[in-house]
């Protein structure tokens, strides 16, 4: 049921922002386009720091209520990661597509839904973070975000990294957890009906997914790779996600 | 800050004073005069915000129900200068105006377990739940009039829905109007919407079918927005819903109607008593390198006001439900800050089982 697929990504894929990404994972593909850091309006303008602008386009029709909470989760969230104290005065904006959601044959599917989709999070999350490094924009850290749901199946509770719409539909409680490249926890959100025992184990599911040290040669990674099989590696795949892309960038050399 | 005012009114009452008022310096410079008063001089003082409240201590909150006369249910809750009032309004949805409508072959005195799961979705499907909030112009400085719905409006509307649906406070079967047929020669006139099932029906027994739901709008107004609205917002929609009762409504096969019988209202089926819990972090530099760790010493503000929400940006907020006995988190939201970690929020859902039994009490019984 669950698509397991390895994340994808490409960087600079448009030609005319500043920096751009697009991503695709867990049956989500979410491109990115930041521009940044360039005149504020007047009413955005901070006197000590930039002003980041997250803007959040669903994949069908125009966004509601729903979206402006996911741009607002979003935009406290990496206004913590961005330097924003380099460049007072300004704006960083950072524009948000959603192309692709995984199909449902068992719900009903409705154009607007008010209800939070929090599946969708560590996509966009995803997305707006390697959309910033492509841009150049300065960070104290980057971030890596998962979903997380806890699903009964026979009468025990497993959980499922990314959760499909189907699973996330009977799940018990889903979560989204981002933690900083210095595995800090910048953003929680829980959602459903849960105990602090099962949340501790979602927190340990979702710093593994996130957290994952970097392995220190190209040789050592195989190995790791049989340890964790649970989820993907997200910190790694980030980073030479960036390795591909700046070894492409100097090729002419 | 009433002990500052002989100190700033000098003797001299014409001379100006050179020596600002403390709301003055409050206002001017609000965040070292917060880290001010938390950080006494000598030890022996407690720690204080500009309110008088310690960091832990949230204010009292007041919940009013059934003081609107028009609405099947409503509440006013005001903690401090935080007032919400809540409407509660059902309006019957005939299930042919609902386009993608499932029969369900439930019957009505299904009690089972699936029977409350299809309840369940069928609130989410139909969306027979409608929050809707309003700012009112002038419940504070920053709400403007003749604007559309804030940033903020919206994402509590959005958080408040997603919190009714995921904590599963509404009992969906209390919501339809069920229809028995009864046996003999009306069949015909009754049954014309489903022209094949009533056919086919008439030879076996006559099933109860559900004919109609009760929609519930749940209308919030700010009067007045003094800090954290999701508790009170949140607060209030559950008192409203707790004070809901619907009239009984059944379908009349001649006219081919709802209708609703006067008196004997029934009340509404709620589930559980989940308390929402907010606190925000202060950090004691401002400015500084967020998330330095080291010598950035915060402060957890528990139910912080209007001014102390100006000053942080991380902010928690904790849905519990105590009513079971074990506790039960219904949502945890946290972000914009690095400060609050595993630890803090497991020490910060005990903090919540504490406010939940104050609201609880708030509420009556």
């Amino acid at each position: 049921m669950t698509v397991t697929t390895a994340p994808e990504a490409a960087l600079g894929v448009l030609p005319r922002a500043d920096g751009s990404a697009k991503y695709s994972h867990a049956g989500y593909t979410v491109t990115a386009s930041v521009n940044g850091p360039i005149e504020a309006q007047r009413r955005d303008e901070h006197p000590y720091e930039a002003h980041v602008d997250v803007i959040v386009r669903p994949a069908a029709g125009v966004g509601s209520t729903r979206e402006r909470h996911l741009e607002s989760i979003l935009q406290s969230s990496l206004t913590q990661i961005i330097l924003v104290k380099n460049f007072p005065r300004s704006l960083i904006q950072i524009v948000l597509q959603v192309e692709d959601t995984p199909e449902n044959d068992y719900v009903n599917t409705k154009l607007v839904q008010a209800s939070l989709n929090f599946a969708i999070m560590p996509a966009l999350f995803q997305t707006a973070v390697l959309a910033l490094l492509s841009a150049g924009v300065p960070m104290r850290a980057t971030a890596t975000a998962t979903a997380v749901a806890i699903v009964p199946q026979d009468g025990t509770k497993t959980s499922v990294v990314d959760p499909s719409p189907r699973d996330a539909e009977i799940a018990q409680s889903v979560h989204v957890l981002a933690f900083t490249s210095h595995d800090e926890l910048l953003l929680a959100e829980s959602e459903g009906d849960f105990t602090v025992k099962e949340w501790d184990d979602v927190y340990e599911t979702a710093k593994q997914v996130c957290c994952r040290p970097v392995p220190a040669k190209e040789g050592m990674e195989m190995v790791l790779d049989d340890e964790h099989t649970n989820g993907p590696d997200l910190r790694h795949f980030l980073r030479s996600t960036m390795e591909q892309k700046v070894a492409s960038d100097l090729h002419w050399k | 800050m009433a002990a500052a005012s002989p100190a700033a009114a000098p003797s001299g009452a014409q001379q100006p004073s050179l020596t600002f008022t403390r709301p003055v310096f409050a206002k001017l410079s609000p965040h070292p005069y917060l880290l001010r008063t938390l950080s006494p001089d000598s030890p022996g003082q407690q720690p204080t915000r500009n309110n008088g409240r310690s960091p832990h201590q949230s204010r009292p909150i007041q919940i009013n129900t059934s003081s609107l006369s028009q609405a099947h249910g409503s509440s006013l809750v005001r903690t401090g200068d935080t007032t919400v009032i809540c409407g509660v309004r059902g309006e019957l949805l005939p299930v042919t105006a609902i386009p993608q409508f499932r029969p369900h072959n439930g019957t009505l005195y299904d009690q089972d377990e699936n029977d409350e799961e299809r309840a369940r979705k069928e609130l989410r499907d139909y969306d027979l739940l409608v929050p809707n909030i309003e700012m009112a112009t002038g419940c504070a400085p920053q709400f403007l009039p003749g604007v559309p719905p804030t940033t903020l409006a919206q994402t509590l509307s959005t958080r408040v829905y997603s919190l009714l649906h995921g904590a599963g406070v509404v009992d969906g079967r209390g919501l339809r109007v069920w229809y028995t047929p009864e046996k003999g020669g009306r069949e015909g006139s009754g049954m014309e919407v489903e022209g094949e099932e009533g056919e086919q029906e008439e030879e076996e027994e006559q099933k109860p079918e559900v004919v109609a739901y009760w929609v519930l709008y749940i209308d919030l107004l700010f009067v007045s927005f003094d800090g954290n609205p999701f508790d009170a917002a949140w607060a209030a929609v559950l008192a409203a819903l707790r004070d809901t009762e619907l009239p009984v409504a059944r379908w009349d096969p001649d006219r081919e109607m709802v209708v609703c019988r006067k008196g004997g209202d029934k009340k509404l089926g709620i589930r559980g008593l989940p308390v929402a819990c907010s606190a925000a972090v202060f950090l004691e530099k401002e400015h500084a390198e967020v998330g330095g760790g080291e010598g950035n010493r915060h402060w957890i503000l528990l139910d912080p006001d209007r001014s102390e929400e100006g000053l942080c940006k991380e902010v928690v907020t904790v849905v519990v439900d105590c009513s079971e006995g074990e506790t039960r988190v219904r949502s945890i939201e946290k972000q914009g800050g690095t400060v609050i970690g595993r630890e803090l929020i497991r020490g910060f859902i005990g903090v919540a089982e504490g406010r939940w039994r104050e609201v609880k009490e708030a509420m009556g019984n």
